[in-house]
């Protein structure tokens, strides 16, 4: 299993380099996992998606549709890009802590 | 020049990959990616990987296979190796496909026809690793010397081969080197079929060794077995989405359009592939629309499976493939529908419609339908008024290897853009003699390590050119431009590499399926269905 370290942290990733065990995050995994996805400093827009993607994740087990996650949140999908350069999918996920994305998706 | 690879090499006990892919050896793209040196960078393999994987075969890694940590971890595994080839070839163990695969093994007369039909060999810039009789000569000189036991005349006349464990992990990556979408076998004038044999192999790994992609096992078929869905999407979740869907619908189209759930009777049960729920909400909504809009009985199934029409096990495991179409059937019998509709997805329709046919048994056997079929008549019958002008920009459609060359369903499809878009153009060659997009047999869904490279460098590429060169006359900007997929795999490759080469901020490159050309051409609905953002 790789590891990902950073300020002195190592955490267990998978091979897209997603956090092994979501139960572990908090805001510390945000900071340290922001290099791997092109984003230099996090706003109160990138909480913003980061926090609803977290409790979406909490409630059903899986990360919330894109569409849903721009009409909650009010970002447009290219501004969600803009925030998180590798995307919703990824880089947003990632950064929540959530598994990598699973199915046809 | 490089040294040409040999079939010993793939015994070989050095960690050197086999081959490197430079830029300049890859076949050359049309404009606007004419210039080798703007391609986007291959990403190398980490240490991490290389130190902890095997992955000696070319620049990328599909499976993560954990290196052995000592000789008797590798004996062990050569064993099961073995004892899982023995059973392929075994009538009691394989008999849904012996008989191809040993007409493969017996029958090949090395014409390399199928070489020159394979997009992943000419992509590479026909890289030997990669022509498709390359693994099966390995796998026919294992099959003589161990299968049949010939002894030094059969080494002599077949070909010897050495079996160590390097040979098995670089086998293990080479079947994940090949999209399945046999195209070889149809050029193949004896019947051999190479792409078989690439499942062959995964099948071995997967149910006498327990080596497969992760994205297919642990968090495809197993996942789905356990909470309904690939997705992870239980039952109270893709509800959740459902309803998400069909209020985003009714906004777009101007009328309320509601899906049903668990009609028992209804005369359709509808089965997306999940990911479209998940990742492109507006195919599931336009299925909606327009199957309310021609007046069909229909429903969608709460059922473990029942919502989600994957079936990963087709490409790596028959006994995952067995349980999972079982599961899809019981939904149907539960809610004593009349058919089966396949949404857009190609696998799913081979899957269920032609191969779970050797297995279903009595009431299983239940009528399943192409949603391409039923969309057809719909369009065809002139219940739902249609203005073509509505899709007045450049369409080209591209055919799903598992439901066009490996099904035949080829003209539906074309018939409804043939009526509604009127700038559709095809691209070469097309129909059952297309190309694969590159993501088939489950790649679009693995990207661990750099394995997205390879399936945007080389195995998507023929597709990339066939897109391009059916949108050279219109490639500027201005001009948004449609590439029509109806399969949620194909659709995940094209989003993914259209990203990559960035041909939707470019040129205005956007996929989508088919309904939602269907939906925006509709008089009813309000104008722009079709909502031209990356998605």
């Amino acid at each position: 299993m790789p590891t990902f370290e950073s300020h002195g942290r190592a955490y267990d990733v998978d091979e897209d380099g997603f956090l092994q065990d979501p139960s572990i995050w908090n805001e510390e995994v945000a900071k340290d996992f922001m290099v791997t996805e092109g984003v230099n400093e996090l706003t109160e827009g990138h909480w913003k998606v980061i926090n609803y993607l977290r409790n979406y994740y909490l409630q059903f087990g899986i990360a919330p549709m894109i569409r849903k996650l721009c009409k909650e949140t009010g970002f447009k999908l290219n501004e969600i890009y803009q925030m998180f350069p590798s995307g919703p999918a990824k880089g947003a996920c990632k950064l929540a802590g959530l598994p990598k994305p699973t199915g046809c998706v | 020049m490089k040294r040409k690879i040999s079939l010993d090499d793939m015994s070989k006990l050095e960690r050197e990959p086999l081959t490197h892919l430079e830029p300049g050896d890859l076949m050359p793209l049309p404009a606007p990616l004419e210039d080798r040196a703007s391609s986007p960078g291959w990403k190398p393999l980490s240490a991490q990987t290389m130190e902890k994987c095997e992955c000696a075969l070319d620049d990328t890694c599909a499976v993560s296979i954990p290196q052995p940590q000592n000789e008797q971890e590798e004996q062990e595994l050569v064993r099961k190796f073995l004892s899982g080839l023995d059973k392929l070839f075994r009538r009691e163990d394989n008999w849904t496909f012996l008989q191809p695969l040993l007409l493969t093994m017996e029958h090949c007369a090395k014409c390399q026809t199928c070489g020159d039909a394979c997009h992943i060999f000419e992509a590479s810039g026909r890289n030997e690793l990669y022509r498709p009789t390359f693994r099966t000569e390995i796998v026919r000189r294992l099959y003589f010397k161990y299968v049949k036991h010939g002894g030094l005349l059969s080494a002599w006349q077949h070909g010897d081969v050495k079996l160590n464990w390097p040979l098995v992990a670089r086998l293990i990556e080479l079947s994940y080197r090949c999209n399945i979408c046999r195209r070889c076998a149809q050029v193949c004038p004896i019947g051999a079929d190479n792409g078989l044999v690439a499942h062959e192999l995964r099948k071995l790994f997967s149910q006498e060794m327990g080596i497969a992609a992760k994205e297919l096992h642990e968090n495809g078929s197993m996942l789905q077995l356990r909470v309904g869905s690939s997705t992870g999407m239980n039952a109270a979740a893709v509800k959740d989405n459902i309803d998400f869907i069909d209020e985003d619908t009714s906004e777009r189209a101007g009328f309320e359009v509601k899906t049903p759930w668990d009609v028992e009777g209804a005369d359709i049960l509808l089965i997306h592939n999940a990911g479209e729920i998940v990742a492109w909400p507006e195919n599931p909504g336009a299925f909606a629309l327009i199957l309310n809009a021609a007046g069909i009985s229909w429903t969608l199934s709460s059922e473990l499976a029942g919502y989600d029409s994957i079936n990963y096990g087709v490409w790596y495991d028959d006994a995952q493939f067995a349980r999972v179409a079982i599961k899809h059937m019981e939904a149907a019998r539960k809610l004593k529908v009349k058919k089966i509709v396949l949404g857009e997805c190609g696998h799913a329709h081979k899957a269920l419609s032609v191969i779970a046919d050797r297995l279903l048994t009595g009431d299983l056997n239940i009528p399943r339908e192409s949603s391409m079929t039923l969309l057809r008549d719909i369009v065809m019958n002139g219940r739902i008024k249609f203005d073509p002008a509505r899709n007045d920009f450049p369409v080209t459609l591209h055919d799903p290897c598992n439901l066009v060359r490996l099904m035949g369903v080829v003209e539906p499809q074309r018939e409804v853009v043939r009526l509604l878009c009127p700038k559709f153009r095809e691209m070469e060659p097309h129909g059952v003699d297309n190309y694969c997009c590159g993501g088939g047999s489950g790649f679009a869904i693995m990207s661990g390590n750099n394995f997205s490279d390879w399936r945007f460098q080389v195995s998507g590429r023929k597709k990339l050119e066939q897109i391009l060169n059916a949108f050279s006359d219109c490639l500027d900007p201005s001009i948004p431009k449609y590439l029509c997929a109806p399969c949620s795999n194909c659709k995940g490759q094209f989003r993914d590499m259209l990203a990559y080469y960035d041909l939707w901020e470019k040129n205005k490159i956007l996929y989508g399926g088919l309904v939602e050309l269907i939906v925006n051409a509709m008089v009813d609905v309000k104008p722009g269905f079709i909502q031209w953002e990356w998605r």
